[in-house]
């Protein structure tokens, strides 16, 4: 079994992966699904950001994304294993739809999220340094400078359109 | 041991996002620190609260309060003229 501090590196740059390439498959850098969502991505953009990786940054803020569900999947595997995984997948869909949102991003993201984090508790994982590793994620994302983290999701939804 | 250092990871993470958020002047941005501020605290409760209901006092207050940060930035977005 590996060290905390070398688990939690490699459970943040497992979920950093996952919710990234999550929400660019289901396509939240194409367009605000609500207006602020839109003016957030907007106000990043004009700030020295790109357009693309704000709106999907201002999508993250308005509606649980797949970076919500592999969070909450983590908290459920780590309180109750896969099951709780699966329970948060629900909560988060019923929570998606709380949020005017089509729920698919979110619900993917948790699903997904609760096999991998099952998976590397076999392995010899703890699941609390997926909790721990997914802040990581967000704040890389989200927490650190707007205008360098929208151009990199800006580049690799580049790549995928 | 795990959890205690999972546990100081968020909640360092969660202090240093509540002041980047206070520090901001940007009203829109300051909804993404603010994101970063939930994620870790939603992750505390589960770390503190260990219980398999935990989990629906994690996501409720994750679900309510990205609910908030959306009717803010959507509001803000109607009244200033922003969309």
């Amino acid at each position: 079994m590996l060290a905390d501090y070398i688990q939690i590196p490699i459970a943040a740059a497992l979920c950093w992966i996952l919710f990234v390439t999550v929400d660019i498959v289901f396509r939240l850098p194409e367009k605000g699904g609500v207006k602020g969502a839109a003016a957030i991505g907007r106000k990043i953009g004009e700030d020295g950001g790109a357009l693309p990786g704000g709106t999907m940054m201002g999508n993250i803020v308005s509606s649980p994304d797949a970076s919500a569900g592999t969070l909450l999947a983590a908290c459920g595997v780590y309180v109750a294993g896969l099951p709780g995984g699966l329970a948060a997948a629900a909560i988060v869909f019923i929570g998606n739809r709380i949020c005017h949102d089509p729920g698919y991003a979110g619900t993917t993201g948790a699903v997904l999220a609760s096999f991998l984090v099952s998976g590397f508790v076999v392995l010899g994982f703890a699941p609390e340094n997926f909790i721990a590793g997914m802040v990581i994620a967000i704040l890389t994302i989200q927490g650190l400078s707007h205008p360098y983290a929208s151009r990199l999701l800006a580049r690799i939804w580049g790549w995928r359109s | 041991m795990a959890e205690l250092i999972a546990l100081y990871v968020c909640g360092l993470i969660a202090l240093f996002a509540a002041v980047r958020t206070v520090v901001e002047p940007d009203p829109y941005r300051k909804l993404p620190y603010l994101n970063v501020m939930n994620f870790a605290v939603a992750g505390l409760i589960v770390l503190v609260l260990v219980h398999p209901l935990s989990i629906l006092a994690a996501a409720a207050y994750f679900v309510g309060s990205t609910l908030e940060a959306n009717a803010i930035a959507s509001a803000r977005a109607a009244v200033m003229g922003d969309d």
